[in-house]
């Protein structure tokens, strides 16, 4: 008798460690496709962005057509999830540097589309980086359920497997110099 | 903290003057009323101890009789005191501080919008509201009021029920548009022992609601709080590692663990407070700044949450 209850109770704890195990990869992979989103948003803003700027400027040029070509990339579809998130990165910072650029045109700073832009911008890159933490969040969870006691035990049978979160590409890392900024 | 000095306001001056006099009348007359209540209490329990129950009462009656009669008379005059204290004295400190400030004594925040902040899960059975502060700073509209909320507990006796009220929250509500535009409901509330078993248990477990515990990754902000929301995203979007820095600052500044909720564009805080704000006093000088300085003080205090949160920063897309 209490060798069946021992039995029942190791089964419905089974069940229950493995449901909450998928549970916890599964917000893993909505927490991704949360960053994808905000991503996808961001680079939707990029082909209204360069067309507001070249009106103002003539001298950006190299960067905005860095800006389109890697927008382009993305837009083409077939690449990796690692290079879809290097491709932001690289993004990102030529935005940055286009923004600050932008003090040189008063027109341009003035613009009412460029400010709709500016903003929104902003908004998204704090969307992206709340999408992020929620995504390093969810991973923590999942690693911790698969790597502590008595989850470590099961986890390597039934296949779960710890996932690296995201870390700030070393370009971001890297403290903002104004001496470089004002340099180029 | 800047203070209020009223050596700089001459109008203020005046009218503390003024009211000092209208003060030390309504104090003294009370202080006769209170004379007669206790003396004919006084006489009336000698007179029950020397057994003349009958002319006791008499003796004890009249006098307790006439000084409730004191009261009642400068009932009047004590409200219109107290009005004035609110309009003139605490009216006037807020416009010294920003003229966009205002008071309004008989104003404040409605039961309904209380329930709707979700910052207290339990629903109050009676509940009071008064001296509501409105103002702007700069693009950030806001508006604070005193707030007493209760629910009540009927238990059976022997003797039949017995009615008991309990707090819900008694303190200030602060209310500003937040700077961000945002569409699900983020909850920060104080972790005490019972909320973080619920948070757990709805965490690991099953969750009664829609709203799921958020774990932030600061971590004196998770020992401080616990967060729910109906976003995982959307909540850090809100509670950015900056805000999560200032929020504790604030939190670290007020006396008694605050409580946040972020709902339909609004940010609603709840200061809990064990004193009555923005009261005339009667037995104390008018012209002591102690008492004033401590009503400046909290009225600074919430002024200052829009600049100390940042709340005027309007660079994500919302004016």
């Amino acid at each position: 008798m209490i060798i069946a209850i021992i039995l029942i109770a190791i089964f419905l704890f089974g069940i229950f460690f493995y449901n909450s195990l998928v549970g916890k990869k599964n917000q893993v992979t909505n927490a991704f496709s949360a960053i994808d989103v905000m991503l996808k948003k961001r680079f939707d803003l990029i082909p209204n962005l360069v067309e507001v700027v070249k009106q103002y400027t003539n001298y950006e040029s190299e960067t905005l057509s860095k800006i389109v070509e890697l927008r382009t990339k993305v837009a083409a579809g077939n690449i990796s999830d690692a290079e879809k998130a290097q491709i932001d990165s690289q993004l990102s910072s030529s935005v940055k540097g286009l923004m600050v650029n932008v003090e040189n045109y008063p027109d341009l700073k003035a613009n009412t589309n460029f400010i709709n832009l500016q903003t929104t911008w902003t908004e998204s890159e704090e969307q992206i980086a709340a999408a992020r933490r929620t995504y390093n969040a969810a991973v923590t969870d999942y690693n911790n359920s698969i790597m502590m006691f008595p989850g470590n035990l099961f986890a390597g049978a039934l296949n779960f497997h710890p996932v690296p979160v995201l870390e700030t590409a070393a370009e971001e890392r890297r403290n903002i110099s104004a001496k470089e900024l004002f340099n180029n | 903290m800047q203070f209020f000095s009223l050596e700089g306001n001459l109008a203020l001056q005046n009218v503390l003057s003024r009211m000092e006099v209208e003060r030390q009348k309504i104090a003294s007359t009370q202080k006769k009323g209170y004379f007669f209540i206790g003396g004919g209490i006084i006489l009336a329990i000698t007179g029950i101890l020397m057994g003349l129950i009958g002319l006791a009462i008499v003796v004890g009656l009249i006098p307790i009789i006439y000084g409730g009669v004191v009261f009642y008379k400068i009932g009047d005059e004590l409200q219109a005191y107290k009005e004035a204290y609110k309009r003139d004295v605490i009216g006037e400190a807020l416009r010294f501080l920003d003229a966009s400030l205002t008071i309004d004594p008989y104003r404040g925040i409605l039961a309904q919008e209380f329930i709707y902040s979700q910052l207290f899960s339990t629903d109050p059975d009676r509940y009071k509201t008064e001296d509501l502060v409105c103002g702007k700073a700069d693009k950030t509209g806001f508006y604070f009021a005193e707030v007493h909320a209760e629910y009540k507990t009927v238990t059976q006796t022997k003797n039949g029920t017995r009615t008991e009220w309990h707090d819900i929250f008694k303190g200030i509500i602060f209310v500003a548009d937040f700077n961000k535009n945002f569409n699900g409901v983020t909850i920060v509330r104080p972790k005490d022992f019972g909320s973080a078993i619920g948070a757990w248990f709805s965490k690991n477990l099953f969750s009664f609601n829609n709203k799921d515990v958020i774990k932030l990754e600061n971590i004196d902000f998770d020992k401080a709080f616990i967060t729910y929301g109906t976003d995982q995203v959307e909540s850090r979007y809100l509670l950015t590692p900056a805000m999560m820095e200032r929020i504790l600052k604030l939190n670290s500044n007020s006396k008694y663990s605050i409580s946040l909720s972020f709902i339909e564009s609004r940010m609603y805080i709840a200061f809990p407070l064990n004193r009555n704000y923005f009261e005339a006093p009667i037995f104390k000088s008018l012209l002591n700044p102690e008492l004033l300085n401590e009503d400046i003080t909290a009225i600074k205090f919430m002024y200052d949450i829009v600049k100390e949160l940042d709340l005027d920063t309007r660079i994500w897309g919302k004016n």
